[in-house]
């Protein structure tokens, strides 16, 4: 056992924290670290300047920019991103369709997709999630018929994150009805957003802003050459992706930050014996969450040294569980810290994005597969509870 | 950054293991001693003979010159076999004879003396830097007044090591033959050796019981990690309705909440044991584990008896047991209240916790 960092690793630390918080400009860091909306003006510019580096796809094989990097080396890489406030490359991207290509795809889409993918000329939604397919994403029904050399494709998704934005998605669709089992006979295809017949409609959530949408399709025709791998075998794609997603699922730098910011806001609000960081249930409850996401960061490490390569390994299901817990304990803090400065959602200062912000993460335990999901996963998969 | 553990640490860990296996307390029906259990000899020489008693001490003091990681592969076997000792009780007043160049220390790692601290005080709260009692005297002539109780395995201790209120401070004084009654111990202008001065005594005192507290988070491991394994195997085989307990989904989801403590605990009891290894009196890093220990073996603890129903009240069945020990850790060597409100009190020493620096 070592607790210390390497040299080679500490060195890679420093070379990170130094690219990340002098190469990525801080005006943009600030805005993305105050919350609320994204800019994808701000996101294209900061996976530019990461994929210039060659930091934008780190996890890809090596001839699409990818970086022969060891779980640590990635862990550290996340940390200090976010500890800098760099927004990340688009997850759909980086993380989702990227590797999906990389893995399955056919030489002339690796070529064609995967350069514009990495520098986020391209932007991917991603086109799982239906009305009535959502934590049993196998039941989806948009479909997807052959005609000549295309795909005529008919359904609709929901919560598609930053659709609006997007200039493809990558959507999994049913190719073959009448498969013996619903996880059998779906497609990954990837649609270009502008075909004819596309229409995407905003969904509004509670706080307010616009990260989610409803795509409908009527009609649209795919070419037949993109469709990802092999006909109806798109979900051990799906599995693959949903894999790769969690890894790095548990935002520990992020968390760490905004931990630090609650200390900071804390400290600056007046009570009637000092400060809310002297309060002693405050100051405790702070105490605990540092120790809680010390565990979480220990075990991200312990648990992401043994992840198995491109298999979805079941005890991500645990980073995935407790990251969310602890990203949802954090933001509740700071909306309490505001309290009723936090009434008021008028203003663009921390007390004003506290409370939607809150209301936003609420989300964590939802996507990528529900909390109640995870443990599903945890007890069947490692635990062997099978009813 | 590295958790796995290399081919002496294994051996030391199945010698550790087999040695629990057969010193495990047997459940069964009829009359099962329940509670805090006695010295036993045996198990005791058993420790000495594998060496697990002077592991983390320098050899040039009579130790074996390993560290904290080596103690928690240890510790951790116990607690999963449920074999109680004084393991992290000697390993403290052990790491204080060290730091006092005691020769006393040989015959603690070989199993000869029992020497335990004398901590908890009647009436108060868990403190390292306070104590009621009292010593008057001056060099080779020290008395002590007050009293500490509980002091665990007392009645089977050769000596106690005892911290106490000096001019200028806490001095740390070593007790032969102490009269144990009721559970604690009574000084009354009793004879003392001094260990260590007022100077260092608060200093060497925390850094002893952080060892100590690595120790204890190894055990509670242990013990989450045993209580675990007998809920799910539980869930597995016992029917309920027909058809085996596992088929709730309520039941499988709060195993598997069981399971993110246990690993959670894990992770954080190994680092704090690295953490102590390369820097003893870090003092933060073991409040931090202990608050985590002590909450996950809470969780673990109280659903291992919720899953198993009824059976799992029974003394005749070890996971109560398990449970029971789990109860007495999180209260043993400060509480988890106790070490939040230090690390509250220290919040603004740091922006954010950095564990990889």
């Amino acid at each position: 056992m070592q607790r210390r960092l390497s040299q080679e690793d500490a060195a890679f630390q420093q070379r990170m924290r130094d690219f990340f918080t002098t190469e990525v400009p801080a005006d943009l860091r600030e805005r993305w670290a105050a919350g609320g909306e994204p800019d994808p003006d701000d996101m294209r510019a900061s996976q530019r300047a990461l994929n210039k580096a060659d930091l934008a796809v780190p996890h890809w094989p090596a001839e699409f920019g990818g970086q022969d990097w060891t779980m640590l080396q990635r862990h550290i890489y996340l940390q200090e991103m976010q500890a800098a406030s760099v927004p990340p490359p688009l997850a759909f991207n980086a993380n989702m369709v990227g590797p999906v290509i990389a893995a399955f795809g056919s030489q002339a889409q690796k070529e064609r997709f995967l350069p514009p993918t990495a520098n986020l000329d391209i932007w991917w939604c991603q086109g799982f999630s239906e009305p009535d397919a959502g934590s049993d994403l196998a039941s989806l029904r948009t479909t997807a018929v052959k005609d000549g050399d295309e795909w005529v494709v008919n359904g609709q998704k929901t919560w598609t994150t930053l659709g609006q934005h997007a200039d493809w998605i990558f959507a999994l669709v049913r190719t073959d009805p009448d498969a013996p089992k619903k996880q059998m006979g779906i497609s990954f295809l990837l649609i270009e957003m502008s075909s004819p017949g596309v229409t995407v409609r905003p969904i509004q959530l509670i706080d307010g802003g616009h990260e989610v949408n409803e795509v409908f399709f009527d009609n649209v025709r795919v070419p037949a050459d993109h469709l990802v791998g092999e006909v109806n075998k798109g979900w051990d794609y799906a599995k693959f992706l949903l894999g790769n997603e969690r890894v790095g699922v548990a935002p520990v730098g992020s968390i760490k930050r905004r931990l630090a910011d609650a200390k900071q806001y804390a400290a600056a609000v007046q009570t009637e014996h000092g400060t809310l960081l002297e309060d002693p249930l405050l100051a405790a409850r702070i105490a605990e969450l540092e120790a809680q996401v010390m565990a979480l960061e220990l075990t991200v490490l312990r648990v992401a040294a043994n992840s198995r390569e491109g298999k979805p390994d079941p005890a991500s299901s645990i980073l995935k569980l407790r990251g969310s817990q602890l990203q949802q304990d954090v933001l509740e803090l700071i909306v309490d810290i505001a309290g009723p400065a936090g009434l008021d959602w008028s203003t663009d200062d921390w007390e004003g994005l506290a409370a939607p912000t809150y209301l936003n993460f609420r989300k964590a335990s939802i996507y990528g597969g529900s909390n109640e999901v995870q443990r599903q996963v945890i007890s069947s998969g490692i635990l062997g509870l099978r009813g | 950054m590295d958790f796995s553990i290399d081919t002496e640490q294994k051996a030391l860990r199945d010698a550790a293991r087999e040695l629990a296996s057969r010193r495990a307390p047997q459940h069964g029906e009829g009359d099962v001693p329940v509670g805090p259990a006695p010295h036993d000899a045996d198990t005791w020489s058993a420790l000495a003979e594998v060496g697990a008693l002077g592991l983390p001490f320098a050899e040039d003091v009579g130790g074996f010159g390993a560290s904290a990681v080596e103690v928690s592969l240890v510790a951790t076997e116990l607690g999963k076999a449920g074999v109680r000792t004084a393991y992290a009780d000697a390993l403290i007043a052990g790491s204080l004879l060290a730091t006092a160049g005691s020769d006393l220390l040989e015959s603690v790692t070989d199993g000869s003396a029992l020497v335990v601290p004398a901590m908890a005080e009647p009436d108060r709260a868990w403190s390292i830097t306070t104590s009621s009692v009292t010593a008057e005297g001056a060099d080779d002539s020290w008395k002590l007044t007050g009293e500490k109780s509980p002091v665990p395995y007392a009645d089977a201790a050769s000596h106690v090591v005892v911290p106490a209120s000096v001019e200028g401070g806490l001095a740390i004084f070593l007790v032969e033959g102490p009269t144990a009654a009721g559970g604690g111990v009574t000084f009354d202008g009793t004879a003392a050796t001094l260990l260590i001065g007022p100077d260092n005594g608060a200093a060497a005192l925390s850094q002893a019981i952080n060892l100590g507290i690595v120790t204890l988070c190894a055990e509670a491991l242990g013990a989450m990690e045993g209580a675990s394994t007998m809920t799910v195997e539980y869930l597995k085989t016992r029917k309920q309705f027909g058809v085996p307990l596992m088929s709730f989904q309520t039941l499988t989801q709060r195993a598997a909440d069981m399971y993110v403590s246990l690993e959670l605990a894990r992770s954080t009891a190994l680092f704090a044991a690295m953490a102590i290894s390369d820097d003893p009196s870090d003092s933060t890093t073991a409040s931090r584990a202990k608050v985590v220990v002590g909450q996950s073996g809470r969780h673990i603890g109280q659903e291992s008896i919720q899953l198993h129903g009824g059976i799992g009240m029974t003394a005749e069945y070890a996971v109560g047991h398990l449970v029971t020990r789990l109860t007495a850790i999180e209260r043993t060597f400060g509480d988890t209240r106790q070490h939040l409100a230090s690390l509250a009190s220290t919040l603004s020493d740091h922006e954010q916790v950095d564990i990889l620096s």
